[in-house]
C-alpha cells in the first residue's frame, strides 16, 4: 500500500512541473507565494464567517449574507491555494509523504477541515439569517475555527522540523 | 545592538526550544493570513470584485478588527523570531526589504481606512480610491512573497 503511494509520488516528482518547480531557484518561492496568498483569501473569507457565527464580529450583515458574499473568493482562494500546494507537493512528493507532520496535514487534518467547512457554509444559509446565532452555529464556527489552525500548525511543524533544500 | 538582542535569555530560549519556535511559528503564519487577506478583500471590494451587494462601510467595519489584531500578533510574533537570529537578519538586504515593504504596505492600508467613510458616502468609489486599493494588494501581496524569499535566500528562519 505504502509502496503504491511512493511509486505514485515519484511519479509525480518525475512530471514536468515536478521537474520544473523542484530545479528552478526562483520558482519554489513563486510557488509557495501563490500557496499562500490563495490560503490568505481562502482563511479570511472562511473565518469571517466563523468569527461572525460566533459572535464576535460587529453585527452589520447577517452571518448568512456575509457568508454568500464572500462565497466566490472563498473558492478562488482555495482553487488558487489547491493549485500551489499541488505544485509544492509534486516537487518533493517523496518527501511529504514520509513526513509526519506533513501526512497528518495533507492525510487527515486538510480533509477534514475542508469537509466541516462545506458543513458550516451550507448550514450558514439557516443558522446564519438571524442576528444572534444559534448555540450550534457558534459551536460549528469555534470547531472550524481549530481546524484550520490544526492544519496551519501541522505545516509549519513539517517546515520547522524538514526544511526541503533547493537550489 | 541586534546581536545583543540575540543573546538575551528570551530570545536564546524561544531560539532553542523547539515547540515554543514552533507556537510562534504558527502565530505569525496564521494570523498572516488571516489579516492580510482581511486587507484583500476590503481593497477587492474598493475594486468592485468583491461582496459587491455590501455597503463598503460596514463591510470594512466588520473585517477591520481582525485586521487590527492580527496585524498586532504578526508584528509582535515577527519580532520574536527575528529576535532569534537578530543579527543575521537585520544585516540581510532581503530582510531589511521586507521591513520596507510592510512598512509601506501598512502606510497604504491606513490610507484607505481613513477615507473608506467617505468613499462609502459618495454615489460611486472614486478612481483614487481604486488606486490606493490595487497598490495596497500589490504591497501585501509582494510582503508575503519577500517574506518566503528570506528563507529562501538567506537559510535563516
Amino acid at each position: 500500500m505504502y509502496d503504491a503511494l511512493l511509486a505514485c509520488c515519484r511519479w509525480l516528482e518525475n512530471t514536468t512541473w515536478g521537474v520544473t518547480v523542484r530545479g528552478s531557484a526562483w520558482m519554489y518561492p513563486f510557488v509557495e507565494w501563490i500557496h499562500f496568498s490563495g490560503l490568505s483569501v481562502w482563511l479570511a473569507t472562511s473565518l469571517s464567517v466563523d468569527l461572525r457565527l460566533m459572535g464576535l464580529s460587529k453585527q452589520r450583515q447577517t452571518a448568512a449574507e456575509i457568508s454568500q458574499s464572500l462565497f466566490a473568493w472563498n473558492w478562488i482562494g482555495f482553487c488558487v491555494a489547491f493549485l500551489g500546494g499541488f505544485l509544492l507537493f509534486s516537487a518533493d512528493a517523496t518527501t511529504y509523504v514520509s513526513n509526519t507532520a506533513f501526512r497528518l496535514k495533507l492525510g487527515l487534518l486538510t480533509p477534514l477541515a475542508l469537509f466541516w467547512h462545506v458543513v458550516v457554509q451550507q448550514k450558514t444559509a439557516s443558522w446564519g439569517k438571524i442576528e444572534n446565532t444559534p448555540a450550534i452555529g457558534k459551536w460549528a464556527g469555534l470547531i472550524e475555527f481549530l481546524l484550520w489552525i490544526s492544519v496551519v500548525s501541522a505545516a509549519v511543524e513539517f517546515l520547522v522540523t524538514n526544511a526541503v533544500a533547493h537550489p | 545592538m541586534w546581536e545583543a538582542l540575540q543573546h538575551t535569555g528570551w530570545a536564546t530560549t524561544l531560539a532553542t526550544t523547539r515547540w515554543l519556535y514552533a507556537l510562534v511559528s504558527v502565530a505569525h503564519y496564521f494570523t498572516i493570513f488571516l489579516f492580510v487577506g482581511t486587507i484583500l478583500l476590503v481593497n477587492l471590494r474598493i475594486l468592485g470584485l468583491a461582496a459587491r451587494n455590501q455597503p463598503l462601510l460596514s463591510f470594512v467595519e466588520q473585517l477591520q478588527p481582525w485586521t487590527l489584531i492580527g496585524l498586532g500578533i504578526a508584528l509582535v510574533s515577527g519580532f520574536l523570531l527575528f529576535a532569534t537570529e537578530a543579527g543575521d537578519f537585520a544585516a540581510a538586504t532581503p530582510f531589511r526589504f521586507k521591513i520596507l515593504i510592510i512598512s509601506l504596505a501598512i502606510i497604504f492600508s491606513v490610507a484607505v481606512q481613513r477615507n473608506v467613510s467617505n468613499w462609502d458616502r459618495a454615489p460611486a468609489i472614486p478612481v483614487k480610491a481604486k488606486l490606493l486599493a490595487l497598490i495596497s494588494m500589490v504591497l501585501w501581496l509582494g510582503a508575503i512573497l519577500v517574506g518566503i524569499e528570506i528563507a529562501a535566500l538567506t537559510g535563516f528562519g
